[in-house]
């Protein structure tokens, strides 16, 4: 059941827990095979307590006092008989030793628990419990894991000295505590029955507050100033000392809320620290809401050292894949209705299928040749390492459904002692997270599609005037070698004004031909094929169209666009094969069907019921043509030029509903956008792509995912529809439970990407994860992943800003933060005296900020006047698509100071930036900052630079440069300016995804200043929102309320 | 007294319809819930009834209100009304590329409009036998009336 993983998590401390922990899980089914026991296997697990317990297994007497506490033992057995024989995570992994060991010690022990549960509550306080001797040194090396123990301990000198000098504060308080302590046995009775192994909270006081109230008292001044560096500083880190939630096996029959917290985790035990950092808590002076602040501001919680968020696989799920590809919003799965109905957070998981992966980690292919790919019968499952092997390795059990498989006769493979299969290690789908299966026919509905380019661009006069059309040829030209797939790789192009130009590439030709349609009501296709061609056949053809293309328009005063026909032109040419299409598009288009006009220069309609309607596309066309292209497996990638209006709002809707992409190159620029545009569409065109994706996470019984959010369709319920995805896409998905109470104690989650190579292949990427089942709200919060909760809260508020208003959409996330904070809080207010402290779990310090950064961010931001609809638009479709780690780098950019390093000479320019928080404050008149949020370099430019420096950096004198708008970054010959551009290519290597470009400003340089730079401090105060300091008083007071 | 039971009969044809209109909707997104068929299918069937079923429905609500039945033209009227304002709002369509997200809205719609009509299909049997029964008897009374005299 449960605690089986659990003992994995205090492996440091206590090493002989993960061992125990193994035989346990394999037993499930071993003891299963003999028949006698099975039903009762679990038993001894559910009614007990934690950790704890597995110590018990090793000195029975122990384990009295656990059993003492838990007095709705009673009545479960009758539900043990219907639990499933567990299912167990790294079963197969155990090593065979154990095994043997744990079936004996189990059987006896059955017995042994048994009888302390019927006696249990009564005599809990009694002598006989006092097993102290041996008891004492166990308590010793649970000490970080479990305070259960110490309770029945402390009615013991020995153990209470050992406690002594970490519960209280002040050592004055000692004496008082064990005096009051052991002659009280009646309130030691007390604590026992109710909550002693469960919560940490109603613990954990007890002891302080209970013991000696002047006790409290000096422990809580001490902290308001001394306890936020301590939590820095101190190596009990929330996460790593709690441990993971306990077994909920017994739990089952539990309904009231001290029992489900019954099995809590203890909390650290241990002194002052330990009750420190039960939970983050951040001293909010003593008048909440006052403006001066009572808090340091240098305390609250940033990310400013680089990736702060785990991104590590949880230690007793070590078979889980990479977190690179899946991420929970919290690795801890409720196991009851009310439970989840108490974590206000979103629930769910953020998917990176083809995440790109370091040199060395590799996701592994795999051939099953003629066997095909093995696969539970009932509900499709892949195999993988969670899958349990029995019958002599004759069949399998399916991790998701519990189904018995068989095995087929190819893939057979007899099962050592420890009933792992003795070929494990040549199997990478049996020991890894991540494989990649080839797929045979039966997974093709036609032959594997060819990688497939299609262009589709607007040569109006103003993609011709701003030299956007010869960037466009000279990249496309460029890549043509880099494209996958060669040789099958096809390529064409459509380009459009108020006609359309269709290009015969036919490689008997030597130069191009233009065939001209005009008729844009009935559109036709002039030739029946040669439009798309063998890029490898026609490469000459294809060079010297890419040659005259800027030629050819460079004459044209045509403002007219007809993207309508176009489009349908383009469809009509794709439709047999599929493959990509990428727009670019400079003017709003104005002709035939789907022509849009200019709307969202209206001020009255924002903060009315109408306002979301500029979010949304204007013209059924866009979506109807979404659909025609997901269904013949069309991607759409949107890349928008202009100044003025494109709506990108209808545009968008092409690439959000066939799994593309929306680049958007506000007024474009060719010198400040022509890096950019050309990385961007050239890693566009050369990163490795799947094409005809489908993807679906299947997820075991009593969960359910519901809700999606990116760019895909919807094919099924749960089927999304991606006709081409690479490496920089993400899904969120969120999930639901489906039954009041989960029977089960582990959840586990497959992602299966089926895609086509770009060689050709089918393939299936599969990922699985297990997750704990828990029963414990603390726990979800200790599990939680900041991260994936980010990125699933951001595409929820955009999609509600699809349909409400801003403020509403904001509103909607605040107040998810202030339930969850508040639920937090109920967790240990009640026994803490926490009214000046804001408090949260360590893995949800950085929440507040991240909120308040996504409500700051351009998608989500202010009103009218704060981001044009443009941009919003386009912002809100780049965020639904973003990987955690870029979303986050999004929301909270990176702020640089560098013209110390810029001055500096040799090596120590080299030295690593140092990572300033957002706010103004830190920004001095004598320096140069830098802006990096992942998309953007701002460089801000003191007013009191010494002015060689800036003539350094620009090449010419700042006075010379009237407008810095127009300034553009590059080498000058001096080594200043050597300097920054090795600055800024060492920031852009951090991140392929995207090619940052550079943008200079000038403080005090109104109003380019205050929308480029100020308006990304998100720790400030900006127009209708509140500063962090602010936010964080906002937080408290409504947490508390 | 003939006309109106030609009426209540064409009302009964009609509401026969309606219901026919609105359980086959209801059969295509549940078929598309449990994966029988794909989104496309599924919403080019369910819109190519939308617009016959508003017309039946707008239909019969006109023709209670010429022949002056007051009590189920009131009935129907703010169906009639709603299903105008989704029509000039262009949202009476199903939008393929939501349809899952709106799949429970959709279908909860559908229901509510299902009962709808067969209360009004109730009322209208319930008339057309009223009607039936009253013109036998008249009939007879006529007739015996007539023998009478």
């Amino acid at each position: 059941m449960e605690q089986p993983t659990f003992p994995g998590r205090p492996t440091s401390s206590f090493p002989t827990a993960p061992k125990a922990s193994a035989p346990l899980r394999s037993s499930g089914p071993i003891v299963g095979l003999d028949g006698s026991i099975p039903s009762r296997a679990p038993t001894p697990f559910a009614s007990s307590g934690p950790v704890a317990e597995f110590g018990s297994s090793f000195t029975p007497q122990t384990t009295s006092p656990f059993f003492s506490s838990v007095p709705a033992v009673g009545p479960q057995p009758a539900n043990f008989g219907e639990l499933p024989p567990p299912i167990r995570p790294s079963g197969p992994s155990s090593p065979p030793s154990y095994q043997v060991q744990n079936v004996g010690s189990y059987q006896q022990m059955q017995p042994a628990r048994y009888h302390p549960i019927a006696q249990s509550s009564v005599p809990l306080g009694s002598p006989p419990f006092i097993g102290q001797p041996r008891g004492s040194p166990y308590t010793g090396s649970f000490q970080p894991q479990s305070q259960t123990p110490t309770v029945s301990m402390g009615l013991t000198p020995q153990s209470s000295s050992q406690m002594i000098p970490r519960n209280t504060v002040p050592q004055l308080s000692e004496p008082s505590f064990t005096a009051t302590k052991i002659p009280s046995q009646p309130p030691l009775h007390a604590y026992s029955n109710v909550p002693p192994r469960s919560s940490i909270p109603s613990f954990q006081p007890d002891p302080q507050f209970h013991a000696s109230g002047p006790v409290s008292q000096p422990p809580m001044q001490g902290f308001t100033p001394a306890h936020v560096p301590a939590r820095h500083a101190s190596p009990y880190a929330h996460q790593s000392i709690v441990p993971p939630p306990p077994p909920i096996g017994g739990p089952l029959g539990y309904t009231s809320r001290d029992q489900l917290q019954h099995p809590l985790t203890g909390p650290p035990l241990g002194g002052v620290q330990s009750l420190v950092e039960e939970f983050q808590s951040l001293s909010v002076g003593s008048v909440p809401g006052s403006l001066n602040p009572g808090v340091d501001t240098n305390l609250l919680p940033r990310p400013l050292s680089g990736d702060e968020i785990s991104t590590k696989i949880p230690e007793m799920y070590h078979l889980n894949c990479h977190p690179r590809f899946l991420r929970l919003t919290t690795h801890a799965i409720p196991n009851s209705q009310s439970l989840f109905s108490r974590w206000h957070l979103p629930l769910g998981a953020v998917v990176q299928p083809l995440a790109e992966t370091p040199d060395g980690d590799e996701v592994p292919v795999i051939n099953f040749g003629p066997v095909g790919i093995v696969r539970c019968r009932r509900c499709r499952t892949y195999i993988n390492p969670y899958v349990m092997f029995t019958d002599a390795g004759r069949k399998w059990r399916c991790n998701l459904c519990s189904f018995l498989n068989d095995v087929p006769a190819e893939y057979y493979c007899g099962l050592d002692a420890s009933g792992r299969r003795s070929d494990i290690d040549q199997r990478p789908e049996l020991c890894k997270g991540s494989v990649e299966f080839v797929a045979s026919t039966e997974y093709m509905v036609r032959p594997p599609m060819p990688p497939l380019y299609f262009f589709l661009i607007d040569v109006s006069v103003s993609a011709v005037r701003s030299g956007l059309l010869e960037i466009v040829a000279k990249t496309i030209k460029s890549c043509l070698d880099d494209l996958p797939g060669f040789p099958r790789t096809q390529i064409g192009f459509i380009t459009f004004d108020n006609t359309l130009h269709f290009h015969n590439l036919k490689s008997s030709l030597t130069q191009p031909q233009m065939l001209v349609v005009s008729d844009l009501d009935d559109i036709f296709l002039p030739l029946p094929d040669d439009l798309l061609v063998n890029l490898s056949e026609s490469r000459h053809v294809v060079e010297a169209f890419l040659d005259s293309l800027p030629v050819m328009f460079q004459s044209s005063v045509n403002v007219e666009s007809a993207l309508g026909p176009a489009l349908k032109a383009s469809f009509m040419v794709m439709s047999q094969l599929g493959g990509k299409l990428l727009i670019f598009q400079s003017t709003l288009p104005s002709l035939g069907v789907g022509r849009l006009r200019l709307r969202g220069d209206d001020l009255r309609v924002y903060g009315t019921d109408k306002e979301h309607i500029l979010r949304l596309p204007e013209d059924s066309f866009y979506k109807q043509m979404a659909a025609e292209f997901t269904k013949n497996q069309i991607a759409v990638d949107i890349y928008a030029f202009s100044e003025k209006y494109t709506d990108i709002a209808s545009l968008g809707s092409l690439a959000k509903y066939t799994g593309g992409q929306v680049y958007h190159y506000p007024s474009f620029q060719v010198a400040i956008h022509h890096e950019k545009l050309s990385y961007e569409l050239g890693r566009n065109l050369r990163r490795e792509t799947a094409w005809e994706a489908v993807m679906r996470i299947r997820c075991g019984k009593g969960v359910r995912f519901t809700n999606y959010h990116g760019h895909f369709m919807l094919r099924s319920t749960d089927l999304l529809a991606l006709p081409a995805v690479d490496c920089d896409k993400a899904f969120a998905m969120q999930l639901s439970l489906e039954e009041n109470l989960m029977t089960t104690q582990t959840v586990y989650f497959q992602v299966a990407l089926l895609y086509t190579s770009s060689t050709g292949e089918r393939r299936i990427r599969v990922h699985t994860a297990a997750a704990p089942v828990v029963t414990d709200l603390n726990e979800m919060y200790n599990q939680a992943d900041t991260g994936a909760i980010i990125s699933l809260l951001g595409r929820i508020a955009i999609e509600n800003s699809l349909s409400q208003k801003l403020d509403d959409a904001r509103q909607s996330i605040h107040l998810k933060l202030m339930k969850s904070l508040k639920e937090y809080r109920n967790l240990f207010a009640v026994q803490h005296r926490l009214s000046g402290r804001l408090i949260y779990p360590e893995s949800l310090r950085l929440l507040p900020l991240y909120v308040l950064a996504l409500c700051k961010s351009v998608a989500l931001r202010g009103g009218y006047a704060d981001a044009p609809l443009d941009d919003r638009c386009a912002a809100g479709y780049t965020m639904m698509i973003l990987p955690v780690s870029r979303m986050l780098k999004l929301l909270y950019p990176s702020l640089f100071r560098i013209d110390e390093n810029l001055l500096k000479d040799g090596k120590e320019s080299q030295e690593p930036l140092i990572q300033l928080p957002l706010t103004a404050l830190n920004l001095d008149p004598k320096g140069i900052y830098i802006l990096d949020d992942g998309f953007n370099f701002v460089i801000w430019l003191g007013r009191m630079l010494p002015a060689d420096l800036v003539s350094n950096i620009l090449g010419a004198d700042l006075a010379g440069v009237p407008d810095l708008s127009k300034a553009v970054v590059f080498e000058h010959d001096n080594p200043i300016s050597k300097k920054l551009l090795m600055i800024l290519n060492r920031l852009r290597e951090k991140n392929f995804s995207s090619y940052p470009s550079c943008r200079l400003v000038r403080q005090g340089e109104q109003p380019r200043e205050l929308s480029l730079f100020l308006a990304n401090l998100v720790e400030d105060p900006t127009a209708g929102s509140s500063s962090y300091v602010d936010w964080i008083f906002q937080v408290h007071r409504q947490s508390q309320s | 007294m003939v006309w109106e039971l030609v009426l209540w009969f064409i009302a009964f044809v009609a509401v026969i319809s309606l219901i026919g209109f609105s359980a086959y909707q209801l059969i295509c997104l549940s078929d598309l819930e449990y994966d029988y068929i794909n989104p496309y299918d599924s919403s080019s069937r369910i819109n190519a009834v939308v617009t016959p079923e508003f017309i039946v429905q707008g239909i019969l609500c006109i023709l209670f209100l010429l022949t002056w039945h007051w009590f189920p033209f009131l009935i129907m009227a703010p169906v009639t009304y709603y299903h105008i304002k989704l029509y000039m709002k262009r949202k009476h369509l199903i939008d393929v590329t939501e349809i899952f997200r709106a799949l429970n809205e959709e279908k909860k719609y559908r229901f509510i409009k299902l009962g709808f009509y067969c209360c009004i299909f109730i009322i209208v049997i319930y008339r057309l036998v009223t009607t039936a029964v009253m013109l036998l008897i008249n009939e007879d009374e006529w007739n015996l009336e007539s023998g009478m005299f």
